[in-house]
């Protein structure tokens, strides 16, 4: 009558450069493991259906939706969140968003700042339009993106200023 | 006063940052998703999957012995623990003169559930997977009832009643201003014209879900409770009504709220679940929203039509304005509804025109669908679009330019202030100055050579304006106050009753000190109020946090400053009176002291030379009364449209708000910004869809279309400052603004660009779909 439990299986993730070892239901997804398990909340979750964005993370180079894979899938991967960004200093994109007001509220915002990271990772001198449809994939409710595009661009900016010097 | 600040200078400001920001960038904000208790349970909500049926059997028993479940809760379990129903504004009085019959939600449904996500139990168990696998063995039998999907269909002939008190599922009707005035006025008028619009149904989508959690310590029997809110009173009184907690037992905790937009005020079915059941169990308890769950069960937004008529004498001037509305309030009355269908959609139904004479009637009728209420601009931009579409339609209609019409029909500046044909007083505006710098900034000059360009690139331009005028929130406390303590280090803190979620609160009460008193900035902390103080004020809505709590906070500076001037005075050894605070900087009457100042000192001088005794004694309870302020505006807008595929690009952009005295020109910027592009969501994309069974039908983000980056380029933004005498800051609200202004001006410029093809009336959204098949209908 009652559903059998579902099965657990050992996870090990490279979460921003420390080892991640836990037991998890195999229905558990990356970004549960990482709220869930790592308690980084910093990765946020906005929907259930991987439009909004919110909990976008870098997985082995690549930003991915954290609501949309399995943590069983990634065993091995390295992943790094928004809490792992700022090294020492803030990360450019950091820098940005708060010097262009690219946010308010603050709950799309690690989305954003990992979804945009890659973007320029990918793409170190983006027009404003390759921005807006790099980020259409992440949604804010608050700040009408303006200053979000303006954000990344300078960002892209000051990272290329950064990389000549 | 009368100065102008151009979008473009603002740029300059640079190394701008809020203090608000470092937590957020670096994933350290504190979301109520993100509290959790060791040993927590969680709830699980098992809801109406039927839009309107009587409960006829409910066995519950296979949840209960489910692994892990520790409680389900139907009811009986709520009444029995003092949970009364969900509250509502009071009731409206109706034409009849009788006050409206209220229908509250209860917290649980008891025998009938009335729409799609009615919470019908709950389940608590000791993980989320536990609950929500328990849920889906409830057995419960339900005999279906026929459906009413929205407000015109619950009022045709037949449509079956959702309460007994309501036969004709018409919950009450509210009228304001003079029909007879209004009849006499049309029957000598030369132009008369009709247009019904729409404010379609919205979800109002702040990014964080609704969630909540609560503590209980059973040693004290207090339980504390977390939840994003827009201020923690409004949050506490509400919720004390619905679960019959008393409000001196539970401390509620809002850090960081990922949005608000009206729907957070007060307390929902789920916040009573889990302040019982963790009162009940005696464990924390959590509850976090999925998206799909919070689509069906926060209010919802807008969902009216609004039936406008107008009368003109031959020059053009405005004789009458009428509006008859039908509002869709959902399944019961809940919250802010009954005041938003009723005063804040009449209050400036006159616009930004001197109008004889005005009539509104409204219906707010039941339907087989959430309850509707607040959500940013809540009612006003819903009467400012019909206002500003009916305009245009008329102008077009008898051969008059918008443009001169709405000039020649704005109320002038020396008839200021003005009262309104329904009694509504507007302190100073000056429409005509803010309209001409919006067609300056938009280059209205040379638009026919931009349609002209436009049309030889295979493009269809339309050009739209919209002059507009709000009431920002009147406040339902009776003061705002603010407490400020300085701490023996010099660090300011401020508490008051209005609670941020993104405005940037900090950032502009900072900003207020750091003017009035010289502190700078960063020694500056504030902090929404906690149970038991013995503040009053209001909490964010209305658009009135800045100006209602700022100008406490001014009044607050004012007091810390005559504290300092007696400590000052003593460590210089002269009468108080020869201390002056000026230009930012303190300084003495030099003939009053002994020793010859060598140059005046900055505050943070002043502080630093205090002891730390004499500073931890500075305190002041700031207060102030302030009422509605009347924010306006001007926005004019230039859109493209592909006829090839019937997308619609937003070209030019010019918004200009006159906002009184301006404190944070980027939040204020930022505002806009969100406001504006909210207004385009429902303009181009935004709609909740119920079919004709009453199923909620855009039931998640694939469905339910949203504003993405890129959707509106570039805004070009200028503010007018005018001062206003009704609050201590000289300031008026600017949060719901953009949605008001957006709207009617995105309208004007589709209807602008589609009058070639014979249409003059569409209802929003306008998507591409519907566009392109009006483009390809002509013949």
């Amino acid at each position: 009558m009652h559903r059998k439990r579902f099965a657990m299986t050992t996870v090990s993730l490279t979460v921003n450069g420390h080892l991640q070892t836990h037991p998890v239901e195999s229905r558990t997804l990356l970004v549960e493991f990482l709220r869930d398990h790592c308690r980084l909340t910093g990765t946020h979750v906005g929907c259930d259906t991987s439009q909004c964005g919110c909990c976008t993370v870098i997985v082995n180079g690549d930003s991915i939706k954290a609501c949309t894979v399995l943590a069983v899938q990634l065993d091995g991967a390295h992943v790094t969140t928004v809490e792992g960004l700022a090294q020492g200093d803030l990360h450019p994109v950091q820098k940005a968003f708060t010097q262009c007001h690219a946010l308010q509220c603050g709950f799309c915002t690690p989305g954003m700042i990992m979804a945009s990271v890659d973007l320029i990772a990918k793409n170190p001198n983006p027009s404003k339009e390759e921005i807006a449809q790099g980020l259409e994939g992440n949604l804010c409710r608050c700040t009408g993106y303006l200053n979000i595009v303006d954000a990344v661009h300078e960002a892209a900016q000051l990272m290329r200023a950064g990389s000549h010097a | 006063m009368n100065t102008t600040t151009v979008g473009s200078e603002l740029y300059a400001d640079t190394n701008f940052s809020r203090a608000e920001d470092l937590k957020l960038i670096l994933g350290q904000g504190h979301f109520t998703a993100d509290q959790s208790y060791p040993g927590e349970l969680h709830l699980f909500v098992i809801r109406s999957q039927y839009p309107h049926a009587r409960i006829t059997r409910m066995d519950l028993s296979q949840v209960e012995s489910a692994p892990g479940v520790k409680w389900v809760m139907t009811a009986k379990d709520i009444e029995a623990h003092g949970g009364k129903d969900l509250p509502s504004a009071p009731p409206v009085m109706t034409t009849s003169g009788k006050p409206q019959e209220l229908n509250k939600m209860p917290v649980l449904a008891r025998e009938w559930v009335r729409f799609v996500g009615q919470p019908i139990a709950f389940v608590v168990a000791q993980t989320y997977h536990q609950a929500q696998d328990a849920a889906e063995l409830a057995q419960i039998e339900f005999e279906e009832h026929a459906a009413c999907q929205n407000a015109d269909a619950a009022k045709l002939p037949g449509a079956t009643p959702l309460h007994a008190s309501a036969p004709g599922n018409v919950s009450a009707d509210f009228q304001s201003g003079d029909l007879a005035a209004v009849e006499a006025q049309f029957a000598q008028a030369q132009h008369v014209s009709h247009l019904t619009v729409r404010s379609q149904r919205l979800f109002g989508v702040p990014m964080e879900p609704r969630a909540v959690v609560a503590f209980h310590d059973p040693a004290t029997q207090r339980t504390r409770l977390h939840t994003p809110s827009q201020g923690l009173l409004s949050m506490q009184a509400y919720l004390a009504q619905c679960s019959g907690v008393p409000e001196s037992e539970v401390d509620i905790v809002t850090n960081d709220v990922g949005g608000s937009f009206g729907l957070r005020t007060g307390a929902y079915s789920e916040h009573v679940g889990v302040v019982i059941a963790a009162r009940v169990l005696g464990q924390a308890v959590k509850w976090v929203g999925t998206r799909s769950e919070v689509f069906l069960s926060d209010w919802h937004a807008r969902a009216l039509t609004l039936n406008g008529s107008i009368a003109l004498d031959a020059e053009g001037h405005i004789l009458a304005i009428r509006f008859e509305d039908r509002v869709d309030v959902g399944a019961y009355n809940c919250y802010m509804s009954s005041f938003i269908w009723s005063r804040n959609l009449s209050v400036t139904m006159g616009g930004v025109y001197r109008v004889p004479a005005l009539y509104m009637h409204s219906e707010m009728v039941y339907s087989n669908t959430t309850p509707t209420s607040a959500y940013r601009g809540a009612g006003r931009p819903d009467i400012a679009y019909a206002i500003e579409r009916l305009m245009d339609f008329a102008c077009h209609e008898h051969g008059l330019d918008p443009i001169a019409t709405r000039r020649k029909n704005f109320i002038p500046v020396a008839d200021f202030p003005y009262k309104t044909a329904n009694g509504t007083g507007y302190d100073l505006c000056d429409f005509d100055q803010v309209m001409t710098l919006a067609l300056k900034l938009a280059d209205h000059g040379h638009y026919a050579e931009r349609k002209a360009a436009a049309s030889r690139a295979g493009k269809v331009r339309g050009l739209g304006v919209s002059t507009y005028v709000e009431a920002s929130g009147a406040g339902t406390a009776q003061m705002d106050q603010v407490s400020g303590q300085m701490s023996a280090q010099g660090v300011l803190t401020i508490v008051g009753v209005t609670g941020p979620s993104g405005q940037g609160h900090q950032t502009s009460f900072a900003k207020i000190v750091h003017t009035e008193l010289g502190m700078l900035e960063k020694d500056i902390r504030y902090g929404s109020a906690k149970t038991g103080t013995a503040l009053q004020g209001n909490g964010t809505g209305g658009s009135r946090s800045l100006y209602g709590a700022g100008s406490a906070i001014k009044n607050m500076c004012v007091q810390l400053k005559a504290q300092l001037t007696v400590l000052l005075a003593a460590h210089w050894a002269c009468q108080p009176d020869a201390v002056k605070f000026q230009n930012g900087a303190w300084v003495a009457e030099a003939a009053t002291l002994t020793q010859p100042l060598t140059q005046p000192l900055s505050t943070t001088e002043v502080l630093a030379l205090l002891t730390p005794t004499e500073r931890a004694g500075l305190q002041a309870t700031g207060e102030a009364k302030s009422g509605s302020t009347f924010p306006n505006g001007c926005h004019v807008v230039e859109i493209e449209i592909d006829p090839e595929t019937g997308e619609t690009a937003i070209v030019n952009y010019t918004a200009v708000d006159e906002l009184g005295r301006v404190i944070s020109p980027h939040l204020v910027r930022g505002q806009v910004h969100g406001g504006v592009v909210q207004g385009l969501g429902q303009a181009f994309m935004e709609q909740v869809i119920y079919d004709e069974q009453g199923q909620l039908i855009t039931g998640s983000f694939m469905d339910y279309a949203m504003p993405r980056a890129g959707d509106l380029k570039a805004l070009n933004n200028a503010t007018v400052e005018l001062g206003t005498e009704l609050n201590l800051l000289g300031a008026k609200g600017v949060g719901e603004s953009g949605c008001t202004g957006s709207l009617p001006a995105l309208a004007n410029a589709m209807m602008d660009a589609l009058r070639p093809f014979g249409v003059d009336r569409m209802d929003m959204p306008f998507t591409p779909e519907k566009v392109w098949r009006v483009l390809h209908s002509k013949a």
